[in-house]
């Protein structure tokens, strides 16, 4: 196949995480030559989702010890070129990592009495069952992905959930939060007295913005005290602070207004919760925006990375060394995990992350719900963004539910986060019929890399991209992409519509061509 | 607008080169063409064929750009009712391959999912690979088999059509996974109700 290889590109692309993902889509798409390269043999990095052997790999390369041995690459250099040598292997940047079962290797059936027993042996056996993410994220059914997935038409390639009830931790007990009107005039957890005050304060957030001179007095209040000054109770205090506006104590005033809105714009679109969860997994939004990519012409090559980088002495990338070839490009974005060291931010915060598999729900209900559960901070840990996900969007097995949890890290993520999981769920040896048992815990910390200055030692035509950030949606990858699209494109537009197959004429009267906006020729030898 | 009944993904895989996209244009182009490029932009083809006096949407993947590589997102196979595994008879090779990507297949791709292995280029000459031993490769994995030529048109029509009817009767005894139709619609205002039901938009 060597000789079939392109050796020039408009954009090489290394790492297929969320931004490398949508920015190779985004070139691709206005007929720039793509490179997409990822030495994984998987796609995603670390945004990917795994099924359950997959993740014991994962597992098993975070534990390697890590490896600065330098790649062997001699590239030819022109004048006044320098080589940087990548790294041999570039293992997942998680760290703390530990899987543990909670469940024996095997169980005898035990007869048709009460729940199922689990065993290691069980759920193994059902491994391509599973989609585990690393970075569990939710769409607002109004926000930037879910609006760039249908201007771009990339929604054909993706499937959702709804996610069915919002809870919240109030009292020591989870409740469903209502959040739509229907649910608020449903709900029997609030008076009718709060139910009136709860609908006149939500659209008084959905009216905020037009009214600057209102807003002014609130400029230097907390969103807490806000909500204190409107005499509502505390239940309603709880619901909208926690639940609905997702802040603490100390959230200003107009940014949790903001986010209730956000929260209740994205209301009513697709179901009777704002959000959307992705089928098979949030490692499936950048494989869409991969598809697109290689649809219009893209290249894809797993399992191959860049040994070295080629720079010249003007300080701009050239080339790069990718299995014992020059590959010459015009730009390279690269995925934070494979820069070497010298383009490195100082200190990144963390995320930490627990994924958990439990034998029923947190909160049993009638039917398979897709849960988020905002937990409110406390003197052990703070505000923990939950998720619980059933059989229905193909996270794991029937009669098996998965929840992820993700926060901010302060000591090691299971530090910061077993306090909340005991509250939900049953250890070994706790037999709270109220709550599931665990069956299998993971627990890993990766970089929150979405607040560094990537480009302040970089080549002036390298781009580097954040991993997975803490916030609930894709917002911050959009953004990037976005911004590092308009500085190699400024002229051209970002993922317009992809043509459906039905608009594509196929002309075959001498030559294969397209009448699309672009029209491209092949490049590709054909064998 | 769409009066179909049925809608079925099938889903092409094969080294390159084998002629998966030709046969996808045979079939639903009705043309063989002359020289057949990397297709750029188009990532499925749709015919709707006549069964029973049903009509029945096929909406036929062809892989990409990615596919040289055997990079293949794994989100490609992702809710196909059919799939359709390409060799050429006249590359020993392509036929080696086979046991690769029946490997992906099964990594992937449904356990229910209709798979058929084609041997295509039977207009040549310079056969490799025998009937029989694609028919055995087929019979012990469970698939159905067809050998094809696009440039012919032999066997093509035939190929399709005979996973529409496989696929129409698993749906009518409802055997097929129940998916959201698969990435179709790009402009009705679709999406399900606020229950457990799967959501798609447009
Ligand atoms: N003789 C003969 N040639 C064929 C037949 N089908 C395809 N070809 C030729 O085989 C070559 C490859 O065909 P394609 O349809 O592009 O193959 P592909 O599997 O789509 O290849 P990739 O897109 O690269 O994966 C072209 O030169 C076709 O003309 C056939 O039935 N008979
Ligand atoms: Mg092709």
């Amino acid at each position: 196949m060597g000789d079939e290889f392109p050796k020039e590109y408009d954009v090489i692309v290394v790492g297929t995480g969320m931004t490398e993902s949508i920015l190779a889509a985004a070139a691709s798409r206005v007929g720039k030559r793509v490179l997409h390269l990822d030495s994984n043999e998987y796609y995603g990095g670390l945004w990917a989702s795994f099924n359950f052997e997959g993740l014991q790999q994962w597992v098993g390369d975070c534990q390697k010890p890590k490896d600065e041995t330098e790649c062997k690459a001699d590239p030819q250099l022109a004048d006044g070129e320098s080589a940087i040598k990548m790294r041999v292997l570039n293992p997942p940047t998680a760290t703390n990592v530990k899987e543990q079962w909670h469940v024996p290797e095997a169980v005898e059936s035990s007869g048709d009495d009460a729940k199922k027993a689990w065993s290691q042996e069980e759920v193994k056996k059902l491994y391509r069952k599973f989609n585990i993410d690393l970075a569990p994220k939710l769409l607002y059914s109004r926000g930037a992905l879910v609006e760039l997935l249908i201007s771009s038409n990339i929604a054909r390639y993706t499937e959702f959930r709804n996610v069915t009830r919002v809870v919240t931790w109030h009292e020591g007990k989870l409740t469903p939060v209502p959040c739509s009107r229907a649910d608020v005039f449903a709900t029997q957890n609030i008076t009718v007295v709060e139910k009136r005050m709860l609908m006149n304060l939500l659209q008084e957030c959905t009216e905020y913005e037009g009214n600057p001179e209102k807003l002014k007095k609130h400029e230097n209040q907390s969103f807490l005290d806000f909500l204190k000054d409107k005499q509502l109770t505390d239940n309603l205090i709880h619901y909208v602070l926690y639940a609905i506006a997702m802040s603490t104590e100390e959230t200003p005033c107009i940014e949790g207004m903001s986010r209730t809105q956000k929260f209740l714009l994205s209301l009513g679109r697709y179901g009777n919760t704002p959000f959307l969860w992705p089928m098979y997994g949030s490692g499936e939004i950048p494989q869409a925006f991969c598809r697109l990519c290689a649809v219009f012409g893209g290249l894809y090559h797993l399992k191959r990375g860049a040994e070295a980088l080629i720079v010249g002495s003007d300080n701009t990338l050239k080339a790069i060394h990718s299995d014992r070839e020059n590959l010459k490009s015009n730009y390279l974005v690269m995925g934070l995990d494979y820069a070497p060291d010298s383009f490195l931010p100082e200190e990144s915060p963390g995320i930490s992350r627990g994924v958990f598999l439990i034998d029923s729900s947190i909160l049993a209900a009638d039917k398979e719900h897709l849960t988020l559960l905002e937990f409110p901070p406390d003197e052990s840990s703070g505000p923990v963004t939950i998720v619980e996900v059933g059989s229905l969007t193909n996270a794991c097995p029937q009669g098996l539910y998965m929840v992820h949890m993700t926060t901010k890290q302060k000591g090691s993520a299971e530090e910061d986060l077993m306090s909340v999981a005991k509250k939900l769920m049953n250890f070994p040896g706790e037999t709270d019929e109220s709550k599931p048992n665990l069956v299998w815990s993971m627990f890993f910390n990766m970089k929150d890399t979405s607040t560094c200055d990537l480009g302040a030692n970089t080549p002036t035509n390298l781009f580097l991209t954040s991993g997975p950030d803490l916030d609930l949606d894709f917002d911050f990858a959009i953004k990037q992409a976005k911004e590092i699209f308009s500085k190699m494109y400024p002229e051209d537009e970002f993922l317009p519509r992809a043509p459906d197959p039905e608009e594509i004429i196929l002309d075959d009267d001498d030559e294969d061509k397209q009448k699309q906006p672009e029209e491209k020729a092949s490049e590709e030898p054909q064998e | 607008m769409d009066d179909y009944k049925f809608l079925f993904k099938v889903v092409l895989v094969g080294n390159a080169g084998v002629g998966k996209t030709c046969l996808v244009r045979r079939f639903t182009q009705g043309l063989f063409p002359p020289g057949q490029g990397a297709t750029i932009g188009v990532d499925f083809m749709i015919k709707t064929v006549e069964l029973e006096n049903e009509k029945v949407k096929l909406q036929i993947w062809d892989t990409a750009g990615q596919e040289r590589f055997r990079s293949i997102t794994q989100s490609y196979y992702r809710s196909a009712h059919a799939l359709i595994l390409v060799y050429d008879i006249s590359s020993q090779p392509t036929f080696d391959c086979l046991q690769d990507w029946l490997r992906e297949i099964e990594e992937y791709a449904s356990n229910k999912v209709l798979r058929v292995l084609v041997g295509n280029k039977t207009d040549r000459e310079d056969r490799e690979i025998p009937t029989s031993v694609g028919e055995d490769f087929a019979n012990r994995h469970n698939m159905y088999f067809v050998e094809t030529s696009a440039k012919e048109a032999e066997n093509v029509e035939r190929l399709f059509m005979v996973i529409a009817s496989e696929l129409m009767e698993q749906a009518r005894s409802k055997e097929l996974p129940r998916y959201e139709t698969p990435a179709l619609s790009s402009r009705s205002t679709s999406v399900g109700d606020g229950g457990c039901c799967g959501g798609r938009f447009s």
